[in-house]
């Protein structure tokens, strides 16, 4: 929770005023609060949370006292003016915060002992501060059923709430999902959803880090820790690009809550995480996570140590007829990937290293374009949005969009085959399925007309078209302030690009019988877009898997090495936006996993040319080193926050593009969502049961028909990639023509129809 | 049938003028068109601001001024909103004013709307007041078709035309920016002030806000000039007010009084009736239940703001609530505590919690289960409660229940130790 707004001290136009007879400087227009926390004087707040928007003045906590102003002022809600003159602690403020605590306590049930919230909570930390001390308040309490399912996740304590509104104000304001309200009122208020259904929406559980009090809380936490035998890491969600800055709380080193930042990432995810984010963490221990090392061989398939499996790796790597590929996923990390490249320099000499991503050739203009962070977007008057849609793909970014939307009036507007998640506050552009070149010249001249525009554009989308690519890289490029964000699909992409690594070459080199062995580090190219290409270009290559699950590569592979996942391990990834992050170690893991880098590390020992570094951090100081496009940080300079890497330049990665398939004219266009609402982590964890779906194509009514198709049933899907069996589902807000599936579900294998180096594709549908 | 003979004229007293004609014939709409022919906009405003009109709603606050705030050269929309969510317990002057004469209400909102801008009023009439919002609506409806509603009023320039909204039963809607936010469709609650209406209400536009009395005195002092108005009563508290007069009154009903010409007295003794025989003023909540009660000792304080404060109390919406000595003054802080807690809307903590805090004492205090701490727990609970809050609403709860354990401290200690019983019920007409 970030109670208090950042106050720059150091700004230019400071006034001088008087804060309890002292003399200090604080912007003009600064709430007093901020100003106060600022200074280093505590004023007292509850309902104040300046990321959800203005003051309400509805706790009445913060009351203090400023001459020539009658009676009590509320903090909160008064700006800083010349020569003011506050008191904060004067008898007649601390009467005025000690009559608000003293109510507030009157009908709160005061069972901090059995309350989650204890230790960690506002209203018990501001009572011990700021309350009268003693209760006088003789009459029976206001009683509520205790406590109730707000959502599968959420629950509900109507005794302990002390109305601050700020769990509304949070879905109505920031969200606005407009599911929350007060009901009832005066002392019987209480909060509900309008329709009376659980609270189920893409970023609930905000409210629980917003909550001041016990009222909110996880269910999957409930009861699980109190705040003195825990430890609070901070970390980076790795489930997205986004890269939100997350806290993990730990105990008995299995993590137990994730939760928004109490210093938020103003840059990044301002302390707002998407429920995903929040609550995948148990997905970690689900069905299929490996916790011993397996090696396969004529006999079939035997668990092992870890010691055991990295000789049998060895001697695989050894005995490999030809050179060895190594091949990363998408969100290996920066170390993982720099010590991979280091291998290939040394105990591999000769190893090809490709990313399994989108070839980055066909992006590089634009990506060379002048960049924009998240925090950006707050002073943005226009915000474009150049396909795909964030709202399900880069959660975070939605409550950006709407923020610049609904408090400042900001234009939004998206361009692209449907309506988004943004529907309500965009306006749109309409451009068919893989038709982004169309629009471009409309995007293009809205771009020209507006003063300094922020461009959001979707990575799968535009590789897919490299004209519309080049010409949004022109348009950007030509209006001086236009900055542009990319909504990236890979947690770790742009890290993975800064040391150079390549999407293409390796399964060319694969499918050509050059390659000897191939190690996957947290790659699954048998389950990936192209995954029969894949299949077919892997053939008997044996193949030493670094993973966390199971999954399609680790059941075929020669020896797999259990690694830790990024709830577990340190590393560093890099965000959409070009924001190295460092991933810090939370949760102990299976006792026979390790480290994805340590497992690299090792390697290089048992091949008998170690690298010169032992850690991460090593690692991370000697791939500065060595790739200028780390530019040179330091774990120190990353810091909890987080730093910019440079740029890009124009041409890097230039030759990284993969066959340019064409995709024709016939049959639907299909559109391809790394939703992450679908893919594994948010389908493999109980605490989000709610967002469990099985996977389907999404079609529009008149697509299902003219395929003879109803909702629900089975739909054989071809195209030139290949083949897959979905249900369909007819959906409203979609056009026609089209089918959209979602990538990453566990079962499903819409990843058949897609080519491994993505570009366009049209499909066939048929029952 | 209500008396209103000065400004709010029944000139026809025999029947309601719910008709144009009825109301026209008893002079009506002579103002409108006399304004709209010969004043301009800004002089209008100049004219309410030297009638010395002050706000009839409770906060007596100058109708001429508050117009003045707003904005001359915003680009908004501005709108009038007329405050008729009358919910003070004891007040029901607009209830008859809108019952009886509406047509003065509409003709007083469409001269507002002309002096500051506006196109579009709205009456927020209270949901209870069911009857009143349809003669409203048959007004307005007879209004538009004689071309005093609408676009290009008796032929002018100007597009005016007004809404009738009706509420949805809370005392708070009553409360001015409460009342905003529940005619934009949202839970009515007060919003934090700064910004004040005039500069950001309806839709966060300027909007002229004011009560249905207030803007009904309009058309009279258009017609009539400003120094007429002016030089009815005293000088600081210009004009006649309606007041409700309830309770232990043999002839309980509205009254307009020209302000300070008139005694608390003769407004019980000699318009209101009297008390019932033998009986004897206890306390009188002069300006609705939100004010600081007055006693016997009271009754010969004229009736204007500056003496009714001078006394102690406050004129506030003239709803007049008599008590005898028949009644127990503890039982009547305790109804008024249940109304405030019930009515709180939960915004803020202390009105919340406060109120609900004090119903809860003086209930233990009427049970006889109270002791003497309790008397000194209660009056720290006032100064827990006031000037904390966002809006006055918890003000209005404290004020009469503070200065009745001021006033009669000693029925307060009786009734800790001996508890109140249940009075007998009154009969009809005793």
């Amino acid at each position: 929770m970030a109670d208090y707004a950042p106050v720059d001290l150091t700004a230019e136009n400071l006034v001088s005023f008087e804060l309890n007879g002292e003399k200090v400087q604080a912007p003009a227009g600064t709430m007093l609060v901020d100003a106060c926390h600022a200074l280093g004087v505590e004023v007292p707040i509850f309902c104040y949370e300046p990321r959800i928007g203005p003051p309400v003045g509805a706790c009445r906590m913060c009351l203090v006292e400023v001459e020539g102003m009658r009676g009590l002022q509320t903090a909160c809600s008064t700006p800083v003016q010349p020569d003011m003159v506050v008191r904060t602690t004067s008898e007649l403020a601390t009467q005025g915060q000690e009559s608000v605590l003293e109510l507030l306590l009157a009908n709160h049930p005061l069972d901090c002992p059995v309350c989650d919230k204890g230790g960690e909570c506002p209203l018990q930390d501001r009572t011990f501060r700021f309350g009268p001390g003693k209760s006088r308040f003789h009459e029976s309490k206001r009683h509520f059923l205790k406590p109730v399912e707000l959502s599968s996740r959420i629950a509900l304590d109507r005794e302990r709430c002390i109305s601050c509104f700020r769990c509304v104000r949070f879905s109505q304001e920031v969200a606005q999902d407009g599911q929350l309200t007060m009901q009832e009122r005066g002392g019987r208020s209480e909060i509900a959803t309008f329709s009376g259904d659980a609270y189920e929406a893409r970023f609930t559980g905000n409210i629980i880090d917003v909550c001041p009090v016990g009222a909110l809380t996880s269910i999957p936490y409930r009861f699980v820790a109190r705040p003195w035998d825990v430890t609070n890491t901070p970390s980076v969600c790795g489930l997205c690009p986004v890269g939100c800055n997350t806290e993990l709380t730990l105990r008995e080193g299995v993590v137990r809550r994730v939760s928004g930042r109490d210093e938020p990432n103003y840059a990044v995810e301002e302390g707002w995480l998407c429920d995903v984010g929040r609550w995948a963490y148990d997905s970690a221990d689900h069905t299929g996570r490996l916790h011993r090392a397996v090696v396969r061989d004529a006999n079939g398939a035997r668990e092992t140590n870890m010691a055991d499996a990295l000789s049998a790796a060895t001697l695989v790597l050894q005995r490999a007829d030809g050179p060895v590929g190594i091949l990363l996923g998408p969100a290996a990390t920066v170390e993982e990937a720099a010590i991979a490249l280091d291998l290939a320099g040394g105990a591999l000499r000769g190893a090809v290293v490709a990313r399994l991503g989108i070839p980055a050739g066909p992006l590089a203009p634009l990506r060379a374009t002048r960049r924009a962070e998240m925090g950006d977007i707050d002073d943005a008057q226009t915000v474009i949005v150049v396909g795909g849609d964030p709202s399900l793909q880069q959660p975070v970014v939605e409550l950006r969009l709407r923020k610049a939307a609904l408090r400042r009036g900001a234009r939004i507007v998206t361009v692209g085959s449907r309506r988004t998640g943004l529907a309500d506050v965009a306006e749109h552009v309409d451009a068919a399925p893989g038709a982004l070149h169309a629009a471009i010249s409309d995007i293009a001249a809205r771009i020209a007309a507006s003063a300094e525009p922020v461009v959001l554009w979707d990575e799968a989308e535009l590789a897919a078209e490299p004209a519309a690519a080049d010409a949004l890289a022109t348009a950007i490029a030509a209006n001086g302030a236009a900055r542009q964000i990319e909504l990236g699909q890979d947690p770790n992409g742009a890290g993975l690009r800064a040391l150079g690594i390549p999407a293409t070459g390796l399964r060319d080199a694969l499918a050509a019988g050059r390659l000897g062995a191939l190690i996957t580090v947290h790659a699954d190219p048998r389950s990936a877009p192209g995954r029969d290409a894949w299949d077919a270009a892997l053939g008997d290559v044996p193949v030493v898997s670094v993973a966390t699950h199971v999954d399609a590569t680790t059941d075929r592979a020669t020896v797999v090495l259990p690694s830790l996942t990024l709830w577990e391990q340190e590393g560093t990834l890099v965000s959409m936006t070009g924001r190295a992050q460092r991933v810090r170690r939370g949760a102990d893991g299976p006792d026979g996993a390790a480290p994805g880098w340590e497992i690299l590390i090792a390697l290089g020992h048992y091949l008998g040319a170690p690298p010169a570094y032992r850690t991460p951090g090593a690692a991370f100081a000697a791939a500065a080193k060595a790739h200028p496009g780390l530019g040179g940080l330091t774990y120190d300079d990353m810091g909890t926050l987080g730093a910019p890497l440079p740029p890009p330049a124009a041409d890097h990665l230039a030759g990284d593009a993969g066959e340019s398939v064409a995709a024709g004219s016939a049959g639907l266009a299909l559109v391809a969502v790394r939703d992450v609402h679908a893919g594994r982590a948010a389908q493999g964890s109980e605490a989000l049961l709610a967002f469990h779906a099985p996977a389907a194509a999404r079609v529009s009514a008149a697509t299902a028909e003219r395929a003879r198709l109803t909702d629900g049933a089975t739909a054989r899907i071809s195209s030139p990639h290949g083949e897959a069996t979905l249900p369909v589902r007819v959906a409203p807000g979609l056009p026609d023509d089209a089918v959209f599936v979602a990538l990453g579900t566990p079962g499903a294998a819409p990843e058949s129809l897609l080519g491994p180096d993505r570009g366009p594709v049209r499909v066939e549908l048929r029952p | 049938m209500p008396i209103m003979n000065n400004v709010y004229r029944q000139r026809a007293a025999e029947k309601p003028l719910v008709t144009l004609d009825d109301y026209r014939a008893a002079g009506g709409y002579t103002a409108l068109p006399k304004a709209l022919a010969d004043v301009e906009p800004d002089d209008l405003q100049y004219v309410f601001m030297r009638s010395g009109l002050r706000g009839r709603g409770g906060a007596g606050f100058p109708m001429g001024k508050k117009a003045s705030f707003l904005p001359k050269d915003s680009k908004k929309a501005k709108y009038v909103v007329c405050n008729a969510d009358e919910s003070e317990p004891g007040t029901f002057k607009d209830r008859d004013i809108m019952a009886f004469n509406p047509f003065q209400l509409l003709e007083g909102i469409t001269l507002a709307g002309y002096a500051i801008g506006a196109e579009r009023g709205y009456i927020y009439i209270r949901g209870e007041y069911e009857h009143q919002a349809r003669v409203l609506d048959d007004a307005v409806r007879q209004a538009r078709a004689a071309g005093l509603l609408g676009e290009g009023i008796l032929k002018s320039t100007l597009n005016f035309d007004i809404t009738v909204y009706r509420g949805a039963g809370a005392y708070i809607c009553g409360e001015e920016t409460a009342l905003l936010e529940s005619l934009e469709g949202k839970r009515g609650q007060p919003r934090l002030k700064p910004p004040f209406p005039a500069v950001a209400g309806l839709y966060q536009s300027p909007t002229l806000i004011n009560n249905v009395e207030t803007l009904a005195a309009l058309p009279p002092i258009v017609e009539n000039g400003a120094d007429w108005y002016a030089a009815l009563g005293p000088e600081k508290s210009p004009g006649s007010k309606v007041f409700s007069i309830s309770g232990h009154v043999m002839r309980p009903g509205n009254y307009e009084i020209v302000l300070g010409e008139t005694t608390l007295r003769e407004l019980i003794f000699v318009h209101a009736g009297g008390l019932r025989p033998g009986r004897r003023v206890k306390a009188v909540w002069v300006g609705g239940s939100s004010v600081p009660v007055l006693g016997e000792g009271h009754l010969d304080t004229p009736l204007d703001y500056e003496s009714i404060q001078a006394a102690g109390s406050a004129l506030g919406s003239g709803g007049c609530i008599v008590m005898d000595d028949s009644g127990c003054i503890v039982r009547a802080s305790l109804r008024l505590a249940t109304f405030y807690r019930h009515e709180s809307c939960g915004k803020c903590s202390p009105c919340r919690e406060g109120t609900t805090w004090l119903e809860k004492l003086l209930m233990r205090m009427i049970a006889g289960e109270a002791r003497m701490e309790d008397l000194e727990m209660m009056e720290t609970l006032f100064g827990r409660i006031s000037g904390k809050t966002l809006c006055p609403l918890a003000e209005g709860a404290v004020a009469p229940i503070k200065s009745a354990l001021n006033m009669f401290r000693d029925d307060f200690v009786r009734v800790v130790e001996n508890g109140s019983p249940r009075p007998e019920p009154m009969m009809a007409g005793a």
